[in-house]
């Protein structure tokens, strides 16, 4: 428990630290904030009148301590393309890309553990190689090139899902598919080259000595000692599964955190991009914990 | 040499290595023998491979594919094994002094990559590009960043299970200098761990790179990245959708010749290392 603890303490001060690089990162950038709100023809004096009213003339630690006594409050600020309150379009986008985040991972969990257990079950037939092809394929394939033939394939060709937008469930399955893709290529890796690793060991050996049946073996014994890298791997797949949103919601157009993150850099708009990136960071840092704990609560060696 | 011959019974090693070989001729010297990307001819646009002598057919404006795949395959090479060559040489430096030298050394460096390692690679670019500005640049200083991290992480935990084995703790004895007991005595042994993660680090190179630009925050036009081609040909899916498999299938190969290159390396140099590596390349 007194490891947990630590982890927990120690990923506070790593969100803190986190809050502040994001910051510093997006204040000290050389872009013209004022460009995202004004027209080209905007004078200097309303441009200087604009940075002080959201009070950019203030130093930087100041301004940093306001943001984060603001943020505390809940008051995020408003985007400067849209004047909407970020707190009001963050709900929305966290629940839409809530929705794609948890279905990709439970599609990622649900295909790839019981094919990569199927690979090492059966391993060196054909149904090994099959699997162990299609995922170094699935681990090479570009997920937005995959998100392009998806589309042409499945929505304009076929007509059986919606390209895009967010229409229901529906229009989830495709954008959601080839988030995975990735994730199950290499869920099989690793669950393959676990349940291999623990098929070799003593106690598997001890167990059907003792009578138990494989399929007892296998499914209660093996499994569970390979599920530490798998659990530890889930955590660290949040990370990716975030970063490769961006991407997926920009091209399915599903109104996302990943997608109001691209445009807003694309447009420059600061305020939205600052709460969202550090909403991100959270999200990634808060699943390495997780993985951590889980890695430690599920392995009795580290439990004291 | 017992080495070399095992290299050449290992499937994946031999093809990902030819598949790589092929992949870098092209981008060496594609772009020398098939002229011109940038030569435009509006009344030659979406033609489908193999037309009025474009290899792989043109794209909206006419311009061929087949001479701005190979460009692209260029940048993308350059990009990628640039930015692993300098993470590598910088994150093994930092693992082995964190990992071999402990106490507060290791505490200052641990902190920052833990910190480092909280941002999804994918973000700290789209940071980048937010603060300098989209284009190559904020990408390899994303990825390089990231990726550093990445290998002083694995390379820190491989040394400080290495520091108190036998070898080490008698070299210590001996009274050699730390700097040749990390140079030459726990060097040599991360090299396999470190050799295998490069070969994927490569490969997340290549696919950030492509991916930052199909979303408008890496290369900018006209400079002819696979990613940007891809998403230039998107809008033109039903007309002629060679514009973006072309590019599609090129950035699929480069990934999977490096891919089967680590595979291969990971069974021929240590295949203990499968789930270490694994869950490292996870990023």
């Amino acid at each position: 428990m007194k490891i947990i603890f630590s982890r927990i303490v120690s990923t506070l001060l790593l969100l803190l630290a986190s809050s502040l690089a994001v910051f510093a990162a997006i204040r000290f950038s050389g872009g013209d904030v004022t460009a995202a709100r004004m027209p080209a023809s905007a004078s200097a004096a309303d441009r200087e009148l604009f940075r002080k009213q959201i009070g950019l003339d203030q130093p930087i630690l100041k301004q940093y301590i306001t943001y984060m006594g603001n943020f505390v409050t809940g008051d995020l600020g408003n985007s400067l393309t849209s004047n909407a309150r970020i707190s009001s379009l963050a709900v929305e986008k966290i629940r839409n890309s809530l929705i794609l985040g948890g279905s990709s991972l439970l599609i990622v969990f649900l295909v790839g553990v019981p094919l990569g257990m199927i690979a090492a079950l059966r391993r060196n037939t054909w149904v090994d190689t099959g699997i162990t092809s299609f995922s170094v394929a699935g681990m090479a394939v570009p997920n937005f090139w995959l998100a392009l033939i998806a589309i042409h394939l499945f929505a304009s060709t076929l007509h059986w899902l919606p390209s895009g937008g967010q229409g229901g469930f529906k229009s989830v399955i495709l954008p959601a598919l080839v988030l995975s893709a990735e994730g199950i290529a290499l869920t099989v890796r690793i669950t393959r080259s676990a349940m291999l690793e623990n098929i070799g060991q003593d106690f598997v050996r001890t167990l059907r000595a003792s009578g138990f049946s494989e399929r007892r073996i296998y499914f209660k014994h093996v499994l569970r000692s390979s599920l530490l890298p798998i659990i530890s791997l889930a955590g660290l797949r949040v990370g990716q599964v975030v970063g490769y949103a961006l991407v997926v919601e920009t091209i399915f157009g599903w109104p996302g955190v990943g997608q109001i993150l691209v445009n807003a850099v694309l447009r420059r708009d600061y305020p939205v991009i600052q709460f969202f990136s550090l909403l991100l960071v959270v999200v990634v840092t808060l699943g390495n914990l997780l993985a951590s704990i889980g890695y430690t609560l599920a392995n009795p060696r580290l439990r004291k | 040499m017992n080495l070399l011959r095992r290299a050449r019974k290992n499937k994946q090693l031999v093809s990902g290595s030819i598949l790589a070989t092929v992949i870098v001729l092209l981008g060496v010297v594609g772009p020398w023998l098939l002229g011109d990307y940038t030569d435009q001819d509006l009344l030659l646009g979406h033609l489908p491979p193999m037309t009025s002598g474009y290899l792989l057919g043109s794209d909206a404006l006419g311009r061929d594919i087949a001479a701005r795949v190979v460009v692209g395959i260029r940048i993308s090479l350059i990009v990628a094994i640039s930015v692993t060559v300098i993470a590598v040489v910088v994150g093994t430096a930092i693992g082995l002094v964190a990992g071999y030298i402990k106490g507060a050394v290791d505490s200052m460096i641990s902190l920052v990559v833990d910190f480092i390692w909280g941002f999804p690679l994918i973000l700290v670019a789209v940071l980048a590009a937010a603060s300098i500005g989209s284009g190559l640049l904020p990408v390899i200083l994303a990825v390089g960043l990231v990726n550093t991290v990445a290998i002083a992480r694995v390379v820190r935990g491989e040394v400080l299970g290495l520091s108190e084995k036998e070898f080490v703790v008698a070299a210590r004895a001996g009274g050699y200098s730390t700097m040749r007991i990390l140079t030459r005595h726990l060097l040599p042994n991360i090299m396999p761990v470190v050799l295998v993660l490069s070969s994927y680090y490569v490969a997340v190179g290549i696919i950030a790179e492509a991916s930052l630009s199909f979303v408008g925050l890496g290369a900018q036009p006209p400079l002819p990245s696979l990613g940007q081609m891809v998403s230039e040909g998107r809008n033109y899916m039903r007309l002629n959708h060679w514009e973006s498999t072309v590019p599609g299938i090129v950035i699929f190969v480069m990934v999977l010749s490096v891919s089967l290159i680590g595979d291969g390396l990971r069974d021929l140099l240590d295949p203990r290392l499968r789930t270490a590596v694994e869950r490292a390349s996870s990023k």
